[in-house]
């Protein structure tokens, strides 16, 4: 996916149509120097441009991330004027994007596991933590698997693991996760919009 | 001859949701300071070397006792004759010819502080305290010179924020205020022949903030 | 939505009730300010006067958990005024239905309610019927037992004055909405209701959302550019999660969840699938049956066949009546039944009304994985306030997941847009997407069970094939497998679709095991032309911002839901101005007359409109009888909204009746479940919002240095007069209590609270935002679920978290 040049260009904000921006590419005079300063503006225009969409409310907004190719790392996320509903646009959660992303120290960053009546976070590894959830998964569904309720009608179902979750994963993320949840049998599956 | 750019701020369309206060700090790389709520939403409480932008709210109560609450998003006017730069002769600040941006370039640090601020009606400037360097909104002059709005004015979603040619939005101020003067007698511009951030307010420019229309 | 957030600017009204979409949908606002600009008025009805009502033609305050009073009597405006569209409600509702016999209404109780089960027999409720089945009608609304005329003698009960009693609404303000939404009953104006949480959270929320849809029938403003009702959803993708069935009670596509009595697939299909005498009805849901099927076969792939009834029986059964809803799950895990819990990006220790039972419950677990982009109060409730981490014998594992802009696929806007996002860079440090997370969680489950474990057939026969070359989660490959695939080679009709290609949309899905599709209601979002979901295309061909090629709109793209009704009996637009649909009559060709065909956005379904009465069909395509409901005999608690008060509330009394709260309501009544009304104790009415700045518990946003810059705190809004009677100063710290909990707060007092004048008491209300924790930042604050209530509607089960009652006092020592 690509979005071409022209489509970061000028386009909501602006009064009036077909605005001609008089100083374009001509000679900036005595601030000149100072122009030469900002590194971000130059970076920009060899960033990688994607697409994304808002991840607070759902109005949808469209967001353009730009990407510094060579670091790997977003530098700038702003409103996507192609975008019909925004055209540009953004509330102050959408445009703070930015600070979700690797920019933010405090992101989760690590796999982390805290022990019965600890009180403290161990470092573990994807693949001890998830095979140590699929085990605890398995006990917990066998040692208490509903077969048949109290009328004697067959329900195979497991009451004794819960799932919330989740409106900010993808839709193509969800379906599986509600596949998996009920082949395991539970019943007790709700998420945000219960709240 | 260009008349260089100009942007409407009209108050009576800002809904408060401060994209432009952020998308200043994003596009800029401004970090967040500490604050606490002191009553209010307005936060920061000011301006400062790493706030150009921020939206001040006012409210109260209008005669008939139903409540009123304003929004003004604060920022750089982009005087056309800068009171800053009268403090200013070798440079400190500068006034771009084409665009007409007003801006502080690093040598700004040898400048008098309390003096410049002084001389700006609007109270604008501010400076660094570690650095002495003094800041303010540049109009977004590294966008506005690269074919892109004003980071403020993009954020904008219901066109409370306008960025344009100086004569086009002089003539769009004028007719939203002809427009708003059926509902709103006191209806008017703030010194458009002065700045080029030219603010609409439907009510007495003090009700929003202390400086809108200068001290 | 029934409309979308473009179609807002097509507006000649718009009533922003129930939501304050300024500050928590702010660029909803571009568009209801150019519905603005056209001329169009705004109105805002909230208890506190907000960003929204800053930009209102009209506000009008009202006390929190007054809503249906504040809309029965604009119901009852519109009747007695005649404002009502006639031939709209004659032709396209159930006003002419005759209610049976068995239906009365007394004292604020429905014929039918045992009080020993606080539940109705909506047999009571029931239409009658002609031998043939058909519902009877008298399409002059005189019967005396026609809805309309039930609707009038139920509403006739909500005069102003004892409306604006209730609320505390001025009746001034009353009739200045009732005039101005009213005046959109004609076929040249459209009105719309943009309505979130304020609406939603409340014993009553269903009916205050009914009461609204019943309005938008009565002036002709469901299925037109420029009206409908249009829930604000809240979060990014709260609309595609519940669209793929992540709630107990449904399956994707909103098939209602197998029980327990339904043996097998045949009596399951049985009992989901309506039926109808009327032979104008479409009764669109009469397919449901393929659905299914086709659902099954994207479940259990070439496992599911016709002879072990495509896998039904793998499928967990509910009991009969059972619900696993949020309040009840949180109260079986208190109750210590639950040993395994996952919090898949969520945050219940903040977000859960009364939350400390919350955060109890989840250390009576054995287990908890949390999954998220940052910290949270529920992932390290261990070590939360006022609790010792060496008394937890909760074991937690917290997994990082990647964020938006770290992973590939769509999302379900509340216009029912799908818009694909597309990966900008690698999830930061260990993170993953959460796609890569469940793949490899269950590749690992499946392996345990490989060797043995309990019924291990669903587990073991489930189609888990969802990855790429590399090992890697492919979103692409789940699209298709949601759209649907052609499963053998088939012709239908005069076209043949090979077995192995996508199936073009919904209308081909098959209940024989030919098709599959993972959710009917996408079916059409990636087919043979692609991926629909990332299309950027800007045509507007009606001119009202449909769009109809960006991105893609369940259901089959279409734009503004139940379209049929924008039109008249013969298809043509009522508002030629604002045509979004027009049915044109076939041309001859060579002596022969083509049939015609719909114009302008994708119409619900194609036959012709209804002046045709062969081949013509209702426009309510969803209901079995074709038409809309302004008589709902399908709720808990009632077929016509009624007020009730909250269950915490400032009155003794409801004045509309002696039944005082919601009569279908559960409440919980365990040790934890306390709730109060009309204490000296808990004098002022609380509620709660969000601040632009803040998303939900505040999980993402706290973390972010301009964000928490620009909102820091927790904070209460109270009136002068509340802050003068307590002696508290703007901006000093406050204690805030409900008999739940207490929190501190900064008090922020304000012109934009009023108290309220409830017949000849003031009542006071208190409003405070819950989007913080004790978390994050220092001296934040804490969650306001510490006050709320866990009670929730009879049908939603959704919290009553935006009327409850509180206290506020000044801190010992001072600020």
């Amino acid at each position: 996916m690509t979005v071409s040049r022209r489509e970061f260009l000028v386009i909501s904000g602006v009064a009036g149509a077909g605005l001609a921006l008089s100083s374009l590419g001509i000679d900036m005079g005595p601030v000149k120097a100072y122009a030469q300063e900002l590194k971000k503006i130059d970076k920009m225009k060899s960033a990688k441009q994607s697409t994304t969409i808002c991840p607070y409310c759902a109005v949808g907004c469209g967001l353009i991330c730009s990407t510094d190719t060579k670091a790997k790392k977003i530098i700038n996320i702003e409103g996507d004027p192609d975008h019909p509903i925004n055209e540009g646009a953004l509330c102050a959660k959408g445009a703070s994007l930015f600070q979700t992303t690797s920019n933010n120290p405090d992101r989760l960053k690590k796999v982390l596991y805290r022990a019965p009546g600890s009180d403290k976070w161990q470092e573990k590894s994807w693949e001890w933590a998830l095979g140590e959830i699929a085990k605890r998964v398995k006990a917990t569904r066998d040692g208490n698997f509903i077969e048949k309720n109290a009328k004697g009608e067959t329900v195979n179902r497991v009451e004794a693991i819960a799932h919330i979750g989740s409106a900010a994963l993808d839709n193509e993320e969800l379906w599986p996760l509600q596949a998996m949840m009920r082949a395991l049998g539970l019943v007790y599956i709700e998420h945000q919009a219960r709240i | 001859m260009s008349e260089g750019y100009s942007i409407l701020v009209d108050t009576s369309k800002c809904t408060a949701c401060r994209g432009c206060q952020i998308a200043c700090k994003q596009w800029n790389g401004l970090p967040g300071t500490q604050t606490k709520n002191e009553g209010t939403y307005e936060n920061p409480v000011d301006l400062s070397a790493d706030t150009w932008k921020i939206l001040r709210y006012s409210e109260g109560t209008v005669p008939s006792g139903a409540p009123f609450w304003y929004f003004f998003s604060e920022q750089c006017r982009h005087c056309l004759s800068p009171g800053c730069m009268a403090e200013s002769e070798k440079g400190e600040i500068v006034q771009d010819e084409k665009t007409g941006a007003v801006i502080f370039t690093p040598k700004t640090k040898s400048l008098n502080y309390d003096a410049t601020r002084e001389g700006c009606p609007y109270d604008i400037p501010r400076q660094n305290p570690k650095t002495k360097e003094l800041f303010k909104c540049t109009m977004c002059f590294d966008r506005i010179t690269n074919n892109m709005i004003p980071a403020c004015v993009k954020s904008c979603p219901t066109g409370a924020m306008v960025f344009g040619e100086r004569p086009e939005i002089l003539e769009t101020a004028k007719a939203r205020v002809q427009e708003l003067s059926k509902k709103y007698p006191n209806a008017k511009a703030i010194n458009p022949d002065e700045v080029r951030v030219i603010y609409i307010v439907t009510d007495d420019p003090k009700k929003y903030w202390k400086f809108a229309a200068g001290k | 939505m029934t409309n979308h957030w473009i179609d807002l600017k097509n507006s000649d009204c718009i009533l922003i009730m129930g939501s304050n979409a300024a500050a928590n949908h702010p660029i909803s606002m571009k568009w209801v300010q150019k519905a603005k600009d056209n001329g169009g008025i705004l109105i805002s009805v909230d208890p506190r006067y907000t960003q929204t009502s800053t930009k209102a033609d009209i506000y009008a305050p009202l006390r929190s958990g007054t809503d249906i009073p504040f809309l029965g009597g604009m119901i009852k405006y519109i009747l007695d005024n005649e404002k009502y569209f006639k031939d709209y409600v004659v032709n396209y509702t159930n006003a002419s239905f005759i209610v049976g016999s068995k239906f009365d209404f007394q004292d604020g109780l429905f014929a039918g309610y045992d009080p020993k089960t606080r539940s109705y027999d909506k047999t009571f409720w029931a239409f009658e019927r002609e031998q043939d089945g058909r519902v009877k009608r008298d399409d002059t609304l005189q019967d005396a037992r026609c809805v309309y005329q039930l609707l009038k003698k139920h509403y006739s009960r909500y005069t102003p004055e004892l409306v604006s009693s209730i609320t505390g609404t001025p009746v001034p303000d009353l009739l200045k909405v009732y005039e101005a939404y009213a005046s959109t009953g004609t076929k040249d104006k459209a009105g719309t209701i943009m309505y979130a949480m304020g609406w939603t959270q409340h014993t009553v929320g269903v009916q205050n959302i009914r009461t609204m849809c019943m309005i938008q029938l009565l002036l002709g403003n469901m299925g037109i550019a420029g009206g409908g009702v249009n829930a604000l959803r809240g979060e990014a993708n709260v609309q595609g999660s519940t669209d793929q069935g992540l709630l107990f009670h449904i399956l994707p596509g909103y098939l209602a969840y197998p029980r327990a009595n339904q043996a097998n697939m045949e009596a399951y299909l049985k009992a989901i699938t309506p039926k109808t005498a009327e032979p104008m009805s479409a009764n669109w849901p009469q397919n449901l049956p393929k659905y299914f099927v086709s659902l099954m076969k994207t479940f259990w792939g070439d496992k599911a066949t016709k002879e072990n009834d495509f896998g039904y029986g793998w499928l967990p059964k509910l009991d009969a009546g059972q619900n696993c809803s949020w309040l009840n799950l949180f109260d079986a895990m208190y109750e210590g039944s639950i040993k395994g819990f996952f919090a898949w990006g969520q945050n219940p220790a903040c977000s859960g009304a009364n939350a400390h039972k919350v955060r109890q419950a989840l250390g009576k677990l054995d287990w908890l994985v949390n999954l998220n982009i940052f910290d949270n109060e529920t992932g390290s409730f261990w070590k939360g306030p006022g609790i010792d981490p060496k008394k937890i014998k909760t074991e937690v594992f917290m997994l990082p997941c990647a964020a938006s802009v770290e992973k590939e696929g769509s999302i379900s806007n509340s216009g029912r847009w799908a818009q694909w996002r597309y990966k900008a860079v690698d999830a930061s440090g260990m993170a993953k997407p959460d796609g890569d997370i469940l793949v490899e969680l269950f590749d690992k489950i499946r392996a345990l069970y490989k060797k043995d474990g309990k019924f291990p057939e669903p587990i073991l026969n489930l189609k888990w094939d969802y990855v790429d070359a590399k090992g890697h989660f492919d979103p692409h490959n789940v699209a298709k497998e949601i759209n649907g695939y052609f499963l053998k080679d088939v012709k239908i009709g005069e076209t043949e679709y090979k077995k192995g290609t996508p199936v073009p949309g919904f209308a081909l899905l098959q209940a024989d095991g030919s098709t599959s599709s993972g959710n009917w209601i996408y079916s059409q979002s990636y087919n043979a032309a692609g991926n629909n979901m990332a299309r950027r295309k800007k045509d507007d061909p009606t001119g009202l911002g449909l769009y109809p090629e960006w991105s893609w709109a369940w259901p089959v793209n279409r734009r503004i839901i139940y379209n049929r009704a924008s039109t008249d009996l013969n298809g043509q637009p009522w508002n030629p101005k604002r045509a979004l649909l027009k049915w044109e009559e076939g041309k001859e060709v060579d002596g022969k007359k083509q049939p015609g065909k719909w114009v302008g956005d994708v119409p619900d379904g194609p036959w012709p409109p209804m002046s045709d009465t062969k081949a013509g069909r209702y426009p309510f395509i969803m209901k079995p009888d074709g038409l809309a409901s302004i008589f709902g005999p399908g709720l808990a608690d009632g077929p016509f909204p009624e007020h009730y008060e909250p269950l915490e509330c400032p009155v003794p009394k409801n004045q509309m009746s002696n039944q005082f709260t919601n009569p279908t309501i559960k409440i919980f009544a365990g040790a934890m479940d306390k709730h109060l009304t009309c204490d000296p104790r808990f004098p002022f009415v609380g509620t709660t919002y969000r601040v632009t700045e803040h998303w939900q518990t505040g999980i993402m946003t706290r973390w972010q240095p301009w964000l928490i810059e620009a909102q820091p705190q927790m904070f209460v809004e109270m009136s002068e007069e509340l802050a003068k009677l307590r002696g508290i100063k703007n901006g000093e710290k406050v204690k805030v209590s409900s008999v739940r909990g207490e929190l501190e707060a900064v008090a922020i007092v304000t012109t934009r609270f009023r108290p309220f004048k409830i017949g000849d008491v003031t009542v006071h209300e208190v409003g405070m935002p819950w989007c913080f924790g004790w978390m994050t930042p220092k001296n934040g604050g804490e969650s306001v679920n510490l006050l709320t209530p866990n009670v929730g509607d009879p049908n939603t089960m959704i919290p009553e978290s935006k009327a409850f009652m509180v206290n506020v006092t000044k801190m010992e020592g001072g600020a």
